[in-house]
C-alpha cells in the first residue's frame, strides 16, 4: 500500500538522530579529540559484530591506516562532535587508537634541506 | 318463582344485562381500538427512534468526518514544518559540530522528533499519511529511530541486531508504532527502570519485543488494548478520552493498513507489559549494502616504502595521494574527465572542421583554418 505521490513529503533527514546515536551523552572534552587527531584501528581482530553500525563503520573506516577525526566526520556524515563521542568510546574499549599529529616542524627535516642545497649548489653553483 | 319476578331486582338486573353487555362490549371495542392505536403509536414511536438515531449517527459522522478533515490538513502543514525543522537542524549540526552549541542543537533536534511523532499520530487517526519517505532500514535502526522519538529516550536499551531490514514503505510506519509503545512503557513504568528491546527471528518473521518494569495492566485494559489493537474497529478522533490516549488506537490503525500485528496480552518478565510486534515476512527483506563505502583503500597508509632513495642518495618523494573524500569515485579514475555535452559537441565540431581543412587544403596554405 502506497499513498498518492502528493501525500508524500521530500526524501527527510537520517532515520537515526545523532543523539540517539550517542544516547543522548555530552560531548568529551575539546581537548581530548582535535580536529586533525589521528585514528587508527587497533590492531589484532577484534570482534565489531555487537557494536553499533556507526562504531562499526568507523572502525573498518580506520582500518587502512591513520585518517583525521574531520576526515571520520566526513565519511559518516556525522557531526563532529558525535564522531568524538564515538571514538572516546571506542578508544576505551581497545578498537582504536589515537596519534597527535606529527608536529610540523619535525617534517622539515633541516638535514635533507641542507643536502638538498649542497646538491644544487655542487651542480649549478 | 313469582316472587322473584315481583322482585325488583329480578327486573333490575334484566334490564341491566343487556346494558352491562353492551357497555362492555363497547369497552371491548375501546379498548381494542385503543390498543391499535397503541402499537400504531409504538410503531410510529420506533420509526421516530430509528429516524433519531439515524439522523444522530449521521451528525455524528459528518461532524467526525469534518473534524479528521480539519484535523488532517492542519496536521499535514505541522508535519511538513517539523520535517523542514530536522533539515535546518540537521544542517546546523553539520555546520557546528565541533562546537559546544551541538549539544543544544542535540536537544533541539530530540524536542522536534517528539514534535514529529504527535503531529504523525494524530494524522494517521485522521487517515492522513505519515509524510516521509525512506530507504530500507534494518530492524535495529528503526527501532533506535522509534527510541528517539519519545522523551526518555535514554531509558530504552535495544538489546540485540539482526540482518534483518524493513521495506522502504513500512520503515515509518513500524518506527512510529514502537515509538507509541516505549512511549506508553516509559509512562507507566519508574523513571530508574530501564525499557528492554529484544529483536528476535521467528519463523513468520521478526518480532520486536518491548519489555517494561512497569505496573502492568488490568483486565479491562487488556481487554481495551486488544480491541483497540486489532484494528477491526476504529476509534474516531471524538472517542479518545480526555485526555486523550492516542497510542493504542495509532498502533491499531497502522498495523491494518501495512499488515503487521501488535499484542501487549503478554506480562513481561520483569512484571509490567510486554509488547510483541511481529513483522511478517512481506515486510522484511535483506539488508543494503552500507552506504558508507569501506575506504580501506583511501586511507593513505603511513608505514610502507618510506625510507626509499634516489641512487643519488636523497629520500624519494613519494606521492601521497590525497586521501580521497569521495572514495567512489576511484573505479571510475581511468574514464578521464567529465566532459559536459556542450564541451563534447564543440570538441567533436573543431575535430570535424580539423579533418575537413585537412582534406580540402591548399598545401600551401598551411595552416588554415576553416572558420
Amino acid at each position: 500500500m502506497t499513498a498518492p505521490d502528493d501525500e508524500l513529503g521530500p526524501e527527510s533527514v537520517e532515520l537515526v538522530r545523532p543523539y540517539v546515536i550517542t544516547n543522548g551523552r555530552g560531548l568529551p572534552d575539546r581537548d581530548r579529540f582535535d580536529l586533525i587527531t589521528l585514528v587508527t584501528a587497533s590492531a589484532g581482530d577484534r570482534r565489531t559484530d555487537r557494536l553499533d553500525p556507526e562504531k562499526r563503520s568507523l572502525v573498518k573506516l580506520c582500518e587502512g591506516g591513520y585518517l583525521s577525526v574531520a576526515e571520520i566526520a566526513g565519511h559518516l556524515r556525522l557531526p563532529i562532535g558525535i564522531v568524538k563521542v564515538l571514538l572516546s568510546d571506542l578508544a576505551e574499549a581497545g578498537y582504536v587508537q589515537t596519534r597527535t599529529p606529527v608536529p610540523p616542524a619535525q617534517l622539515a627535516d633541516i638535514q635533507v634541506l641542507q643536502e638538498v642545497l649542497d646538491g644544487l649548489q655542487a651542480r649549478f653553483g | 318463582m313469582t316472587q322473584y319476578l315481583q322482585d325488583p331486582a329480578l327486573w333490575g338486573l334484566v334490564a341491566g344485562t343487556p346494558l352491562a353487555a353492551s357497555v362492555i362490549y363497547r369497552g371491548r371495542r375501546t379498548s381494542a381500538k385503543l390498543r391499535r392505536q397503541n402499537s400504531e403509536l409504538e410503531n410510529r414511536h420506533r420509526e421516530l427512534q430509528n429516524t433519531f438515531n439515524e439522523a444522530v449517527e449521521d451528525a455524528r459522522l459528518r461532524a467526525e468526518e469534518a473534524t479528521k478533515t480539519a484535523l488532517k490538513s492542519a496536521m499535514r502543514t505541522l508535519q511538513g514544518l517539523a520535517n523542514e525543522q530536522q533539515l535546518v537542524i540537521s544542517k546546523l549540526q553539520g555546520k557546528y559540530g565541533d562546537q559546544e552549541i551541538l549539544q543544544d542543537l542535540l536537544e533541539i533536534d530530540h524536542m522536534n522528533s517528539q514534535f514529529g511523532r504527535r503531529a504523525q499520530s494524530v494524522a494517521v487517526l485522521c487517515d492522513g499519511w505519515l509524510g516521509r519517505q525512506r530507504a530500507v532500514a534494518s530492524v535495529y535502526d528503526v527501532a533506535r529511530s522509534a527510541k528517539g522519538r519519545i522523551r526518555h529516550y535514554t531509558r530504552v536499551e535495544i538489546r540485540s541486531q539482526t540482518n534483518f531490514a524493513i521495506v522502504s514503505q513500512v520503515v515509518e510506519p513500524v518506527a512510529l508504532v514502537l515509538a507509541e509503545l516505549l512511549d506508553n512503557a516509559t509512562s507507566y513504568s519508574a523513571p530508574e527502570t530501564t525499557i528492554d528491546i529484544n529483536i528476535r527471528t521467528v519463523p513468520k518473521g521478526v518480532c520486536v519485543i518491548i519489555d517494561d518494569a512497569g505496573v502492568g495492566m488490568n483486565e479491562e485494559e487488556k481487554a481495551r488494548a486488544s480491541r483497540l489493537l486489532s484494528g477491526e474497529h476504529p476509534v474516531g478522533v471524538t472517542e479518545l478520552g480526555n485526555p486523550p490516549q492516542f497510542g493504542f488506537a495509532v498502533i491499531g490503525v497502522l498495523a491494518a493498513r501495512y499488515g503487521f500485528s501488535v499484542s501487549v496480552d503478554s506480562a513481561s518478565p520483569y512484571g509490567g507489559v510486554r509488547a510483541v510486534v511481529l513483522l511478517p515476512q512481506e515486510l522484511l527483506t535483506s539488508m543494503p549494502e552500507p552506504q558508507n563505502p569501506t575506504v580501506t583503500d583511501a586511507a593513505a597508509p603511513v608505514d610502507g616504502d618510506e625510507d626509499a632513495t634516489t641512487p643519488g642518495g636523497l629520500p624519494k618523494r613519494r606521492r601521497r595521494g590525497a586521501i580521497a573524500i569521495v572514495p567512489q569515485t576511484r573505479s571510475g579514475e581511468d574514464r578521464g574527465p567529465v566532459r559536459s555535452s556542450e564541451e563534447t559537441a564543440s570538441i567533436m565540431g573543431a575535430f570535424q572542421r580539423g579533418t575537413q581543412s585537412g582534406r580540402s587544403a591548399d598545401p600551401s596554405r598551411e595552416g588554415y583554418e576553416n572558420p
